[in-house]
């Protein structure tokens, strides 16, 4: 989970030939991304201890000590959606990881290989193209390391690699979220002992990594600054929220990649006023959308749900595909049951276990059947047509469950395709492929109406 | 000696014909584990019958509906003979692993048979966490509840121990068997010895004792033929490799003495202490493991899969190390980089092999294979000189 920055340019010769009509007020995310980085490149200078991170939206509890932070999968989302993944995942494969590895794990481990190998040579880097680039792939090296993964164990053993990586010497701490099975009687979406007692699990191991920072910072953590961080964040997530909600309209005002290129603001930016700005201005220009009813496709005649993880390189590519069939994906498993979309559990006067709560429900950590069940919710709410899941070839923790996803889409009349690409390795994305398949899809919807 | 191996390839092959004629002959409940750290004490101190889940030589067929093939064959395979019903004659599975490819598959099983019960309890995987030995204990404790619920019946702590102190001595029969064919006292090839252990997980645990106090009291007490090149097996983390592929690197020359493979030394290595209360026995058992064997699925700091394979290689006498891995197992591929470059410090050779589920290129590797004997041997003979 993660994000990043603007779409590049795509000009896929396919359909129609539009362009998906991308909002215009994600801009200034573009911004607080810089800036953010600028922050993590700066750390050190000013003297700031430095965490490396993955997994859950945990960085509340590093701003509110003071401390910087860096999120491996981010940092690889960002290399991939600039081209510069290559490189980082060559190296990765000289030191012996296979490349049906997580390409996210892959790329930010290669990556730090490459910095290593610098620092050893002593050399200072060599000069690329875009210095602003170049600077963003130097990291500041961890002072303490947090994994907080939920479901996926390979999210947990990628930071593994990175103690050894750094000589086992950072401080590690990992945050076990385990997975809501849902196989009790009581069971179901929030709720159910195995609800309990994993919320009040999590939540101790949450108090725990407080007294980690302590202990690794000289410092007293300040459960009021978390409050406080807390408190834009849930301004900030109630307004994504309103602004998701009015993309039940037709056309829908703004499709799931808008979402997607604003999930940053909501899992590792600082909670601040900039993100509770950055959301209002979403959702004001939705607003203002519906009210002219423009929409994010231009002819919006199907509406489709995405599963699975991102294809960071090819975001803007993919807006556009299905742009150039007329076919707006309104929402997915990825941004639209994820990145605190409960935030009503949130107590500001007492945050940790609202905050284990939202860690817990990320989208795959539900076994299948409470999980469909939420895809089956959004299908119903924003009255979709068909179920397009990425297969991302080394991510098995959102291709698990979904030929049961598929299952249950065809299963209550939705349409149901695969098409094969990855998180971070643009070798495994087969274009035509996804070309024939999403044609076919669109034939069938055609096919089901006209029968209607 | 031959009819007890006999009857142990059998069990070994055919688990769940071995369980549906034990379920036959007792009336009693049959449960599928799925690996690698789940026990299977309590189970059996409920009355049942744990069996270890295996991967079968069927290729996949059905199961690609329900799989992709990016996926590793056990777990395509294990999602087959769900589909194939291969498993219709258990009456639960319990599990609690942490691998996400294992979470997918037991998602499928659930979806493909919504009527099995499916006890799972997911296993902390960071052992010196500080609350590891507390949760493993609920998480154990729940598992009881929920085997009572189970069977209707209640499961008495002195069953359990029982359970326990039966299990310890297998595995110190297989230990001994190990033992002795690392010291070079007997002759056992290593398809004979996987056959010894996955028996161990299917069978019942009285019959498959009664069968090692056979198998160690008649085995020859002959060492193997010289010649033969010490190798250490490494890795295949939740089931046996083929054993046509252990075949084939004997044939090449080398002499398997030692290994740390799921079906072998891993499922064997510890022991439960009967003296405590069977959760507190159970639960220091699983968060003590990584210091005894390190898992790449779990992490206990300042333990390291490469150190002790170094350690062993050298204990057990082995001129190289044969690290089998199963394609598309991410644990694995995670931490071979780590292995590789510790072996290649020391400069003891080393050799991978990618094993996958569908017919192997034995032959091809067969080449492979015969060269890293021939450079083990080579580096020994210089080493000594
Ligand atoms: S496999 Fe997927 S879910 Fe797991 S760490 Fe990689 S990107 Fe994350
Ligand atoms: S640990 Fe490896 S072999 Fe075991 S189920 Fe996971 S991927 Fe397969």
């Amino acid at each position: 989970m993660e994000n990043v920055v603007a779409m590049p340019a795509s000009k896929p010769a396919f359909g129609n030939g539009e362009r998906a009509n991308k909002l215009k007020s994600t801009r200034f995310g573009s911004k607080l991304v810089n800036d953010y980085w600028s922050g993590v490149f700066a750390a050190k200078e000013q003297g700031k201890k430095v965490v490396w991170y993955n997994g859950t939206y945990i960085p509340p509890f590093f701003h509110a000590h003071d401390l910087v932070w860096v999120h491996g999968e981010a940092w690889s989302a960002m290399l991939a959606a600039r081209h510069r993944e290559i490189g980082a995942q060559a190296r990765g494969e000289q030191r012996g990881y296979d490349r049906e590895l997580c390409s996210y794990a892959r790329t930010h481990i290669g990556q730090m290989l490459i910095e290593m190998d610098k620092a050893k040579s002593g050399e200072g880097g060599a000069s690329l193209d875009d210095p602003r680039i170049e600077a963003m792939m130097k990291l500041p090296p961890p002072d303490m390391i947090v994994n907080a993964y939920p479901y996926c164990s390979s999210g947990q053993q990628w930071d593994d690699i990175t103690y050894r990586v750094f000589g086992k010497k950072v401080p590690m701490f990992t945050i076990q979220i385990p997975l809501l099975w849902g196989g009790r009687q009581d069971a179901g979406y929030l709720r159910g002992e195995e609800w309990q007692q994993r919320s009040r699990y999590v939540a101790d191991q949450l108090v725990e990594l407080t007294r980690f920072l302590e202990a690794n910072t000289g410092r007293k953590f300040n459960f009021d600054r978390l409050s406080e961080t807390m408190s834009y964040i849930k301004k900030a997530a109630e307004l994504r929220l309103e602004g998701m909600a009015l993309c039940t309209a037709r056309p829908s005002p703004a499709s799931f990649f808008d979402w997607i290129v604003s999930i940053a603001p909501m899992s590792f930016l600082p909670g601040d006023q900039n993100i509770v700005d950055y959301f209002q201005g979403v959702k004001d220009e939705i607003e203002q959308r519906v009210a002219s009813g423009e929409g994010a496709v231009k002819d919006e005649k199907y509406r489709l749900f995405f599963d699975g993880m991102m294809n960071w390189n090819k975001v803007g590519w993919l807006a556009d595909k299905f742009a150039q069939v007329n076919a707006c994906v309104v929402a997915g498993r990825y941004t639209h049951m994820s990145f605190w979309q409960e935030p009503q559990l949130i107590d500001l006067g007492d945050p940790v276990l609202g905050m284990a709560q939202n860690y817990l429900v990320c989208p795959n950590n539900h076994g299948a059947p409470i999980m469909i069940g939420e895809i089956e919710k959004l299908c119903d709410t924003f009255e979709l047509d068909g179920v397009v899941c990425h297969a991302s070839r080394t991510c098995r923790g959102m291709t698990n469950a979904q030929f049961l996803i598929a299952d249950s889409a065809k299963k209550y009349g939705r349409q149901a395709m695969f098409f094969e690409g990855d998180v971070a390795d643009e070798s495994f994305y087969k274009d035509e492929l996804l070309n024939v398949r999403l044609e076919a899809m669109v034939e069938a919807m055609d096919a089901r109406r006209r029968a209607a | 000696m031959e009819h007890v191996l006999t009857q142990m390839k059998q069990a070994a092959q055919a688990p769940m014909d071995y369980a549906a004629q034990w379920k036959a002959r007792t009336g009693r409940q049959v449960i599928g584990l799925l690996p690698m750290h789940f026990p299977g004490e309590l189970a059996h101190a409920a009355g049942c019958l744990p069996v270890i889940l295996q991967d079968d030589e069927e290729p996949i067929t059905i199961g690609q509906s329900n799989v992709f093939n990016f996926y590793c064959g056990f777990n395509r395979s294990i999602v087959d003979q769900t589909m194939r019903g291969r498993f219709d004659g258990l009456d639960a599975i319990m599990f609690g692993d942490h691998c996400v490819q294992l979470l997918g598959t037991a998602d499928t099983i659930r979806a493909e048979r919504p009527d099995l019960p499916i006890l799972f309890n997911q296993l902390c995987t960071t052992l010196d966490a500080g609350w590891a030995l507390r949760e493993t204990t609920g998480t154990f404790t729940q598992l009881w509840k929920e085997l009572e619920a189970l069977t209707g019946a209640e499961i008495a702590p002195q069953a359990v121990t029982a359970s326990i102190a039966l299990f310890n001595r297998n595995r110190a029969q297989m230990r001994r068997l190990y033992d002795m064919r690392r010291k070079g006292l007997v002759a056992i090839s290593g398809r004979d010895m996987q056959a010894v252990v996955k028996s161990s997980m299917a069978m019942d645990k009285k019959e498959h004792v009664a069968l090692m106090d056979e198998l160690l009291a008649a085995i020859p007490r002959r060492g193997p033929a010289a010649g033969g090149v010490p190798v250490y097996l490494s890795g295949h983390l939740c089931h046996a490799p083929k054993p046509a592929l252990i075949d084939m690197i004997e044939e090449s020359g080398a002499r398997v003495v030692n290994d740390d493979l799921f079906v072998g030394w891993r499922f064997i290595h510890a022991d439960m202490d009967e003296a405590m209360p069977p959760v507190d026995a159970m639960a220091h058992w699983y968060v003590e493991k990584n210091r005894r064997l390190p898992c790449p699925t779990r992490t206990t700091k300042g333990v390291d899969w490469e150190d002790y394979l170094l350690a062993e290689v050298e204990r057990s006498g082995a001129q190289g190390l044969v690290v089998l891995m199963v394609k598309f197992c991410e644990p694995h591929m995670y931490f071979y980089p780590e292995i590789k470059e510790a072996f290649e410090e020391h400069g003891i050779p080393h050799l991978l092999i990618e094993t996958e589920h569908e017919e192997m290129p034995v032959e091809a590797l067969k080449t492979r294979v015969e060269t890293f004997v021939e450079i083990a041997k080579r580096r020994a003979t210089s080493k000594a000189a």
